[in-house]
């Protein structure tokens, strides 16, 4: 996967994440297009490899997808308490004795 | 008469519904403050605390900007058992357990006897096939890291940790601080293999490729027998979160901030 295009998916998971407000004054956003142009290069840095940030770009957006996506699953599938007699009648396609024929 | 009161008392148990206490979201905004070098977290005007009722405080800045934005990503019900960094953060703040470094890197070592990549099944031809050009590559590299001798084993029958392999990895684990062996001992327990939570640690694995072999078998089965999206994804993404926030919180706590540049302008 390209560095842009870690950032684009890092931006797409923060307006996900914080859907309300806009980016522009989220310190986050902020932060992380500030890394992106500080280790732009790395001529100009010693000690921190190109790579490890674009490693740790890359788990964060890991983070923040596999998070929503777990959250979402759940939501969709947890139970909402238990079904009524009649809610399991029509799911197997039964009626109760006092419904009409 | 003792028979009603018994009755009446099991029907108070039963119409009693069990409510978990899940806040509502009471703040607008998290964000965060410095204070003394450290960082804080802020709801709205609030300072966060931890569950013990301390201060909330993080040395680290990318990781107190990842902590406002877990709080501020929950919408309606605040839900703490999916805040995996908020989580690791409170545990080493709290220290419920009360465990000192060296409890914990002992357990973290001990489990490497059950380690799940050291132990291959050999039932199945095509798994076989599989966990030996997955599995193997990572206990090479392994090995050639640590400087250990570690073998894998088709038995259960085998011990397969020398004690001096054990004192390396000691004195490896023991060079990281307080926060990130916490942070080792989480991934430990997500991926239920010291190996591979070491790879993704060292960014030899990603996250996402280091749950894939963790659950090696799991993704072999449901490829012959199809994959339940509430079961198989939902465990997948559940530990591939919890795997990268692990990755994330022990970068931030043991890379030091000091960046030299060469020749400012």
């Amino acid at each position: 996967m390209s560095k842009t295009h870690t950032l684009r998916g890092l931006i797409q998971e923060l307006r996900y994440a914080i859907p309300d407000s806009g980016l522009k004054d989220n310190l986050a956003f902020q932060y992380i297009v500030e890394q992106y142009r500080k280790y732009n290069t790395t001529d100009q840095q010693l000690c921190k490899a190109r790579e490890e940030m674009d490693f740790i770009a890359n788990s964060y957006l890991c983070y923040l997808r596999s998070s929503r996506l777990s959250r979402q699953i759940h939501d969709e599938f947890h139970g909402k308490g238990e079904r009524s007699v009649q809610d399991t009648a029509r799911m197997v396609g039964f009626k109760l004795p006092h419904d009409p024929k | 008469m003792f028979c009603t009161k018994l009755h009446n008392l099991n029907v108070a148990v039963v119409q009693a519904v069990r409510k978990y206490a899940t806040p509502s979201r009471f703040y607008k905004k998290s964000s965060i403050l410095k204070s003394d070098g450290k960082f804080e977290i802020t709801l709205d005007q609030r300072k966060l605390k931890t569950p013990k009722g301390s201060l909330f405080l993080v040395d680290s800045e990318p990781l107190a900007l990842a902590v406002a934005t877990e709080w501020n990503s929950q919408k309606g019900k605040i839900v703490q058992s999916k805040m995996h960094i908020t989580t690791l953060c409170n545990t080493v703040l709290d220290n419920p357990n009360n465990l000192t470094k060296l409890d914990i890197v002992n357990y973290i070592v001990n489990c490497l006897d059950t380690d799940t990549v050291l132990y291959q099944a050999n039932e199945d031809e095509d798994l076989m096939k599989f966990q030996i050009t997955e599995w193997d590559p990572v206990i090479e590299w392994f090995n050639k890291r640590f400087n250990v001798k570690l073998k894998k084993s088709v038995q259960m029958d085998v011990s397969p940790v020398s004690e001096e392999d054990k004192t390396t990895l000691i004195r490896h684990l023991m060079s990281y601080n307080f926060a990130s062996v916490n942070g080792f001992l989480y991934g430990v327990d997500t991926l239920k293999s010291v190996i591979l939570t070491l790879a993704a640690i060292d960014r030899f694995l990603t996250p996402e490729k280091a749950v894939l072999l963790s659950r090696l078998e799991e993704e072999y089965q449901c490829g012959r027998w199809g994959r339940v999206e509430w079961a198989h994804d939902l465990n997948q993404q559940d530990l591939q979160s919890r795997l990268a926030a692990v990755v994330l919180f022990v970068y931030f706590n043991s890379q030091s901030m000091k960046v030299q540049e060469k020749n400012k302008p």
